[in-house]
């Protein structure tokens, strides 16, 4: 094979990777927020496992704000991946999620997904109805081309950026070790039922410092995650419950999520 | 043996060379070792017979040159997003738009502050 071809299907691997590592949960309960407010930043270095070497891919940032409408205040979360300069000439990935939520339990009202990858383009916005459990869902392709589309959703599915910032909300302190917790998300207009297994406590290095942390394993009903144990998270054990470190393992290979810097952190 | 050996360290180092200057520079480190078990097996059969060809000392050349490269991209090159101000402008217009969106939404019904 090509290394230019091998370079493109890392690469491809990667942003599903990335998708993954946003895809992993859906809350069926609103837990309260008291973990996340609005000028919160947390940016990682995502590494893909190139023959045994970690090679950093991308810059994954995930951002909080607040959005004002005359009616009500809003939180934003953000969540962007950008590869690193040094693959611009070979491979640009541009890819921004955002979810505009209910800042007391991060209820999704408004879901926007703006990919752009190489030559590859996809907008994907979903209009959340909580009364009746329903999306209206727009998407729209590099050829302009828009569908719009109504399906039902099961209560308390939510989207990926917020199904993320949710698992934060757990109380981790009241869970014995191998307790589960199940999501529904709703990617690509469809829902993905996954899971949590609380696997105890754990202190690991970070760029941030040494932090004892939720370990956490993902699995979903998608065959995208391979191995039961083969994919984690670990949160820090404080109130933020930020993501530090995740690990990941994917059929084509395995990768990992680092943090970098966290600022504006609620606690 | 001693030819088959010099290309395949040859080869080993042209592959070393070229990894080298791609963003997956770590990797050559890969081939340049492969080059150098190589390159020794060649120079230690050559100098058995007595002739050592200038090809080896290159190949080894070659190879150093594209450790030396991977070293210091390894070293000095900080991995970082240079095109944040494109990347902050289209988000901030997202924002926007997605605020236009949401004040048409029914947003009365939620207790939101």
């Amino acid at each position: 094979m090509q290394l230019s071809t091998l370079l493109k299907l890392n690469i491809f691997y990667m942003k599903h990777f990335f998708i993954l590592i946003l895809c992993l949960i859906s809350l069926s309960i609103n837990a309260q927020n008291n973990a996340i407010a609005a000028g919160e930043k947390l940016i990682y270095t995502a590494s893909y496992n190139m023959s045994g070497i970690l090679t950093d891919i991308a810059q994954v940032t995930m951002e909080t704000s607040e959005a004002k409408t005359s009616k009500a205040t809003l939180l934003r979360l953000k969540c962007s991946a950008t590869t690193y300069s040094k693959w611009d000439n070979f491979f640009k990935i541009f890819d921004l999620y955002e979810s505009y939520v209910n800042p007391k339990n991060l209820t999704p009202y408004l879901y926007k997904r703006d990919v752009k990858e190489g030559n590859y383009y996809k907008f994907m916005k979903y209009t959340f109805d909580q009364k009746s459990n329903t999306i209206k869902s727009l998407q729209r392709k590099r050829n302009n081309v828009e569908e719009n589309k109504t399906f039902s959703i099961n209560p308390g599915t939510k989207d990926i950026v917020s199904t993320l910032y949710n698992i934060r909300l757990f109380d981790y302190t009241s869970m014995s070790v191998g307790s589960k917790k199940n999501f529904i998300i709703v990617f690509d207009r469809e829902e993905v039922k996954a899971q949590i297994t609380y696997l105890g406590k754990e202190t690991i290095s970070t760029n941030i410092g040494k932090k004892e942390c939720y370990k956490l394993a993902i699995s979903s009903s998608e065959n995208v995650l391979q191995g039961k144990n083969n994919n984690l998270l670990w949160l820090t054990a404080d109130e933020n419950k930020i993501i530090v470190y995740g690990k990941f393992k994917i059929p084509v290979g395995n990768g990992e999520l680092k943090i970098k810097s966290a600022q504006g952190l609620k606690n | 043996m001693k030819q088959l050996f010099t290309i395949l360290a040859m080869i080993a180092a042209i592959f070393s060379v070229i990894i080298s200057v791609l963003p997956i520079s770590n990797l050559a480190i890969f081939p340049a070792i492969a080059s150098l078990l190589f390159t020794s097996m060649a120079f230690y059969l050559s100098k058995k017979t007595g002739e050592v060809k200038k090809i080896i000392p290159f190949i080894f050349l070659l190879t150093i040159i594209s450790l030396g490269l991977t070293a210091y991209k390894a070293i000095f090159t900080k991995a970082e997003v240079t095109n944040m101000q494109v990347l902050k402008e289209k988000e901030a217009e997202s924002k926007e738009k997605a605020i236009d969106e949401l004040e048409d939404l029914d947003l009365d019904d939620i207790n939101l502050e």
